[in-house]
């Protein structure tokens, strides 16, 4: 059976990609994957997630036309952010508002609903889109 | 206490306080003062105490024994003597005197119009007037001046050359205190020193003319009035305890009781008064009556002891400044372990959190695969902690080694069969190759299993971590064993065909916490590693090309368990 949605997690922790990846597509989720920013937007760009999930302390080291390529590209498709990060850090602060902010350190059965709420009430999924 | 002190070499910061009769100094354990130094012999030099002090006798080491950039044989140190042995600086410093406890309890401050021993003030001087010691003075003829001026000149040289030695306070202080003795015919005095929290003056330095005898015990008796005075007006003073009009009445007490004399001048630094210096003399009442005019001390003294007082108090400001830097950058270190380890345990956590969500999520779909994926991370996660509170332990504590016999080769057949699983994770072909030449050798067994252990870890990450989407060679690590008789040297041989190490990277690879393995890397493990070869006598060696690979050679010295039983024998004679 198809995947109805695809995330894109762009998270330096091999780890926690791995985690969320096993989950997700547990549930039917095509997963996108990358620890490297530019690599996520261009991705992002590409295959048009039907969300993103973003750890926001590592682009935050990242230059800034990446957090405003993400943002550009949230607005642009309707695509949801999820932010894992401090919630000291300015770019996760502006970025916020247009999506979901977690602050670390979370637990993944939070996270997982969360993820799982937006992608419900995204309008566009992958078996819409490609109908 | 005499003590040895290493400020330059793999033990700066390493303090030896001397005690025994004989200190055994060389790279090998059984020394009493053990140099991790492969530049040091085995049993290189001996202390042997003399006096308040020690000799220090080469023992027919390959590279020497070197006093103050001088080949020696035997030498007698003094304080502030630098030793150098390999490439291990040492610097020798010893304190004549009383502890700060016994101090506290030779030296009063009397409170009261001037104490009860009658003293008053019979000169005050500022520093500013202080500094004039060589403005010319009509009423002495110009050579006599010349001669005083190169005199004060020398003394006020001899303190600069003092106070610049040392940046430990009380050597410093013990030696202006030596120096004022061998100027000024004083029968006693002491340094005290402002306690900043407490405000109060702490006796730091107390000395007699005649050190041991019985006046040695006598206890110091200072005006509370004249340090007050000291320390408010920023002035030196002279005082006497004699009347002026009667001074040399030989009717009036004080030839019964002689006459007592002090000099008192406050330690003015850049930023204030950090202390005071006093020294005191009596004039028997027998001295009095044959030199009526002749007093002890005089202006010149004081004004003399005001510009000692001022070399010493800038290079107790220096020498607290650079220990207040010292302890801030400690602070700064601590500050920055505590965070980065907080990081790396952070990281941890999260990915046993992720673990145990991924075994709840799979154990409520009966998803076993799901399980599984979620049990090794617990299982990874759990290895990770356990290595870093390793290293942790083993970087953080000075400890001996745990001599005992053992085979590499057995060492490293240990950390392949621990390794072999999660180099197959990683599609990493890792081979034992022992070498059946290597002999029973004498080492910790545990120290050495874990830098193994952290080097082959690193080996197999940099075969697998190429950061290539499809690998062009299948990653290989080989693990060996080498003995060199002549050289007497035992190696451990790490080779792996990974991404190799650029020359920039190279230079920090054994610098703490600086790891080229993002978020996994702890940057503890090679540091450890260098460490506890180092504790062997030994080294790592690393060559290494970018896109090749690398080779870490840990390297020791191959101590047969007979010679370490003949060591052992000799150093405790």
């Amino acid at each position: 059976m198809a995947p109805r949605y695809s995330v894109l997690i762009v998270d330096p922790l091999e780890e926690t990609r791995e985690v969320l990846r096993t989950a997700l597509e547990s549930r039917g989720v095509r997963i996108l994957a990358t620890d490297e920013p530019a690599q996520g937007l261009a991705l992002a760009r590409e295959h048009g997630p039907d969300l993103i999930v973003l750890d926001v302390e590592h682009l935050a080291t990242a230059p800034q036309r990446l957090s405003d390529g993400f943002a550009a590209q949230s607005r642009a498709r309707s695509t949801p952010l999820v932010l894992l990060g401090s919630a000291r850090l300015r770019t996760g602060r502006q970025m916020a508002s247009q999506g979901e902010f977690v602050a670390k350190p979370y637990h993944y059965a939070p996270l997982i609903r969360k993820i799982e709420e937006l992608l419900a009430l995204c309008q566009q999924p992958i078996a819409r889109r490609a109908a | 206490m005499p003590s040895l002190f290493v400020f330059r070499g793999n033990d700066q910061g390493l303090r030896i306080e001397l005690t025994e009769e004989l200190l055994g100094l060389g790279r090998d354990v059984a020394n009493q003062v053990q140099l991790h130094d492969t530049e040091v012999s085995r049993r290189h030099a001996v202390l042997r105490r003399a006096d308040k002090t020690y000799m220090l006798s080469d023992l027919g080491s390959s590279n020497g024994t070197y006093v103050n950039g001088k080949r020696v044989d035997a030498h007698r140190l003094t304080s502030g003597d630098q030793v150098q042995i390999g490439n291990t600086q040492l610097l020798y410093t010893q304190t004549s005197g009383d502890s700060g406890v016994d101090l506290a309890q030779k030296i009063d401050i009397i409170t009261g119009a001037l104490g009860s021993d009658r003293s008053r003030i019979v000169s005050a001087i500022s520093q500013a007037d202080g500094s004039r010691l060589f403005d010319p003075d009509s009423d002495t003829p110009a050579h006599l001046r010349l001669n005083r001026g190169g005199s004060n000149l020398q003394i006020i040289y001899r303190t600069a050359l003092a106070a610049s030695h040392t940046l430990d306070i009380d050597e410093l202080l013990d030696r202006i205190m030596r120096l004022i003795f061998d100027w000024v015919e004083a029968d006693r005095g002491c340094i005290m020193l402002m306690d900043p929290q407490t405000k109060q003056l702490v006796p730091k330095v107390r000395r007699h003319r005649r050190p041991g005898s019985r006046d040695d015990n006598e206890r110091i008796s200072i005006s509370q009035t004249i340090l007050d005075y000291c320390m408010q007006h920023n002035e030196g003073v002279l005082t006497s305890d004699a009347q002026e009009d009667e001074r040399w009445n030989p009717a009036a007490s004080i030839v019964r009781m002689g006459v007592r004399e002090a000099l008192c001048a406050p330690m003015t630094g850049r930023y204030g008064v950090v202390g005071v210096i006093y020294i005191d003399t009596l004039s028997p009442p027998q001295d009095i009556g044959q030199r009526p005019a002749a007093n002890k001390f005089n202006d010149e003294h004081l004004k003399l002891l005001i510009a000692i007082a001022h070399q010493a108090a800038l290079a107790v400001e220096d020498t607290q400044y650079y220990s207040a830097m010292v302890e801030a950058e400690r602070l700064a270190a601590i500050g920055q372990t505590i965070a980065t380890l907080s990081h790396h345990i952070k990281n941890i956590l999260q990915g046993i959190r992720g673990g145990s969500y991924l075994i709840k999520d799979g154990l409520a779909k009966h998803d076993e695969h799901m399980i599984g994926k979620g049990w090794e991370f617990v299982e990874r996660n759990q290895q990770r902690i356990s290595t870093l509170v390793m290293d942790m332990l083993t970087f953080s504590k000075e400890r001996e080694p745990d001599l005992e016999p053992g085979n590499l080769n057995d060492i490293i057949q240990d950390v392949v069969e621990l390794m072999v699983i999660r180099a197959a994770e990683k599609q990493v072909e890792l081979i034992c190759e022992p070498n059946p030449a290597v002999p029973v050798t004498v080492f910790d067994a545990e120290g050495i299993h874990r830098a193994v252990l952290n080097v082959v870890t690193n080996a197999i990450d940099a075969c697998y971590d190429t950061g290539e989407e499809e690998p062009t060679r299948a990653g290989r690590v080989v693990v060996s064993t080498e003995y060199a008789p002549t050289e007497k040297l035992a190696r451990i041989i790490v080779a792996d065909n990974g991404t190799g190490i650029s020359p920039e990277d190279l230079k920090e690879i054994f610098t703490l916490f600086v790891s080229h393995k993002g978020s996994r890397g702890t940057g503890l493990g090679l540091p450890v590693s260098e460490k506890i070869l180092r504790e062997h006598g030994g080294r790592i060696v690393v060559e290494s090309e970018v896109g090749k690979g690398s080779q870490f050679i840990l390297e020791m010295p191959a101590n047969l368990p007979d010679a370490i039983r003949e060591t052992n024998v000799d150093g405790g004679q």
